[in-house]
């Protein structure tokens, strides 16, 4: 292999330290570069480290300090406890919040998976796939707002769909945009964005597994479906865990789709629409009432538990022991 | 390689069987969907309100710009453009420079520390954003940094920390070490080294990030909207959603409405059909292998 020099000075050093030689003073003249790079290492790391500590990870441990009061931003903190989670427990609003997310979690990353792999099935044998990729890709680097507001267009009830289906002998087509369809009218559009991005991610994954695995099956007799059982899903099952992993982070915090769905009725969505996300939102940052920063921030915390919860059970279920090719 | 596997899809292709050519189908149908409704945002943001409600999918008879003109000048995008501009690149660039020289020591050094901070890099991925937006906007505020862009800069950079650091330290480690090693010999020093050799070698690499980071600063809303009011800070997301709310109130234009949708859509489109493969590639392949 092209690295065979560099891993046999990275392991001089480490048999020399295995040996019980001294790492920190190496012969003079072995591996400069080993040397110059541990003096380089915290003047190259520190200015990162430090953003990502002052700016992600004090913030995380503010956020869950601040869920064990009661405070409105202004006045003085109380302590509260494990207070407020009790009362997110008990708010009907956050349980249905609450639902909504892990519906988006669970029936929107098995629909997002299903449609995912049937695409890359069909777009591997189809002519000019790298067209049809790149198309069903886009809408995932487009503003969620972007789609929410054109449904909100599109699906009114005098709108573009309801005038087709009108047109072709419909006469009572369904109140898209209703509190009761809302839900799934976002779950819809997510759905469809979220798909190409998966396909994708799946297709770059598949394109890496040796022709030859294929053309060994074929011989053997393998019919489409073992081929895909046994070749293509084993093969790539790395990437489907990092998948699923991504799917529950990106599906709980999503925001600008639910707030602007439908082109926003007023100047909150419905709380039948909400996931953990909108509660945070509305709960810190109200229109009319006082800010409740520790339910806020509980709740922003619930919803980070779920993401840790998620993504070990997933990396349980699906871990596999890795396929050397 | 390549030829090798095109020349067994092709052999694999040749009796395309009926359910094969109906998915086929299906699929480009789909594909030609997405396209019309890009297509159809655009055109309805050069028509009138009358016209789209009674024609919903006609084309623009009079293509009317003064939609665009009315979302510059009454909904505030002309500021609001140029403040996304500058969030978004400066942001970018910023996270780039940070994280670069940071994921070059972590992809080069693997011992019990450089692992830790990795793993601790790797775990920001999965913190959801709504965790952070109340501290950081106390924070700021107590840093008089709140409604300005530099603190929202600030904030980008810091939410954009574990993703870069991420996919940059998997494209240093892929770069081969035998480079590293001609310039010590060359004597040069490990600052020379990664200033002269890595960095132009990398340079698609920190593109890639570059461009990731630009694409998420530009949609991002949560904390624009949560951090910026004022009609001369907001970025685009927020200045949509003011508008969209306004004409809420004051009755729909759905023109002006949509020109304000094509201000944010459009630097995306024209983004991706330039870079479109590498962006596709910075997202999949930095995700997926």
């Amino acid at each position: 292999m092209s690295t065979a020099t560099p891993v046999t000075l990275q392991d001089s050093s480490r048999t020399r330290r295995v040996r019980g030689g001294s790492a920190s003073r190496p012969p003079v003249g072995a591996a400069p570069l080993e040397r110059s790079r541990r003096r380089m290492f915290w003047a190259f790391t520190t200015p990162a480290v430090l953003i990502y500590v002052v700016l992600f990870l004090v913030p995380v441990g503010y956020a869950a300090w601040t869920s064990l009061y009661k405070w409105d931003g202004i006045g003085p903190k109380k302590w509260r406890g494990l207070k407020n989670y009790q009362t997110l427990w008990q708010d009907p609003i956050f349980r249905h919040s609450l639902t909504n997310t892990l519906k988006i979690l669970f029936v929107g990353g098995i629909l997002t998976f299903a449609f995912a792999f049937a695409l890359m099935l069909i777009l591997r044998e189809m002519n000019r796939k790298l067209f049809a990729r790149s198309v069903l890709f886009f809408p995932c680097l487009v503003n969620a707002m972007v789609f929410g507001i054109a449904a909100g267009v599109l699906f009114s009830p005098t709108g573009p769909v309801n005038k087709t289906l009108e047109a072709l002998g419909w006469s009572h087509p369904p109140q898209w945009l209703a509190t009761e369809h809302l839900q799934t009218m976002i779950l819809g559009t997510l759905v469809w964005t979220a798909t190409g991005y998966y396909t994708a991610i799946l297709m770059a994954a598949v394109d890496q597994i040796p022709e030859y695995l294929y053309e060994a099956a074929e011989l053997d007799g393998a019919n489409a479906f073992q081929r895909f059982r046994h070749v293509t899903l084993p093969m790539c099952w790395d990437v489907i865990s990092v998948c699923a992993v991504l799917w529950t982070v990106s599906s709980v915090k999503i925001f600008e789709l639910i707030l602007m769905y439908g082109g926003s009725s007023g100047s909150q969505p419905p709380s039948d629409s909400w996931n953990t996300a909108m509660y945070v939102y509305i709960e810190a940052f109200p229109t009319a009432s006082t800010p409740q920063l520790g339910l806020a921030t509980a709740a922003a915390l619930v919803s980070l538990f779920l993401v840790v919860v998620f993504t070990v059970v997933l990396r349980r279920l699906l871990r596999r022991d890795p396929i050397e090719y | 390689m390549t030829s090798r596997t095109t020349t067994a899809a092709r052999r694999k292709r040749k009796p395309a069987s009926l359910p094969m050519r109906i998915a086929t189908g299906v699929v480009w149908v789909v594909v030609a969907a997405d396209i019309a409704l890009i297509g159809w945002i655009l055109l309805t943001s050069l028509r009138d309100g009358t016209d789209i409600l009674n024609h919903p999918f006609g084309a623009p008879t009079h293509p009317k710009f003064a939609n665009y003109s009315k979302v510059f000048s009454d909904g505030g995008f002309g500021r609001a453009a140029l403040n996304s501009v500058l969030v978004a690149v400066l942001s970018s660039v910023l996270a780039v420079a940070v994280a670069a020289p940071c994921a070059y020591a972590l992809a080069r050094r693997r011992n019990r520390v450089s692992g830790a901070m990795s793993m601790t890099f790797a775990m920001g991925l999965g913190v959801p954003g709504q965790v952070m937006v109340v501290p950081l906007f106390i924070g700021m505020a107590k840093v008089n940094l709140d409604d300005s862009q530099p603190g929202l800069i600030l904030v980008y950079l810091g939410l954009a920390m574990p993703f870069t650091v991420y996919l940059l330290t998997g494209f240093f480690a892929g770069i081969p070490q035998v480079l590293e090693e001609a310039a010590v010999l060359d004597g040069a020093g490990a600052l020379r080294t990664f200033t002269r050799v890595i960095l132009p070698v990398a340079r698609g690499g920190l593109v890639t990030a570059f461009l990731l980071q630009f694409i998420s600063a530009w949609n991002e809303t949560l904390f624009a909207i949560v951090l910026t009011h004022s009609q001369d800070k907001v970025t685009l997301p927020v200045a949509l959603s003011n508008f969209v709310q306004e004409a809420q109130l004051n009755g729909l234009d759905w023109g002006a409405m949509f020109a304000g949708v094509c201000v944010v859509l459009a630097p995306m489109i024209a983004l991706f059909s330039w870079l479109g493969s590498r962006i596709i590639q910075g997202m999949t392949v930095g995700i997926g292998k």
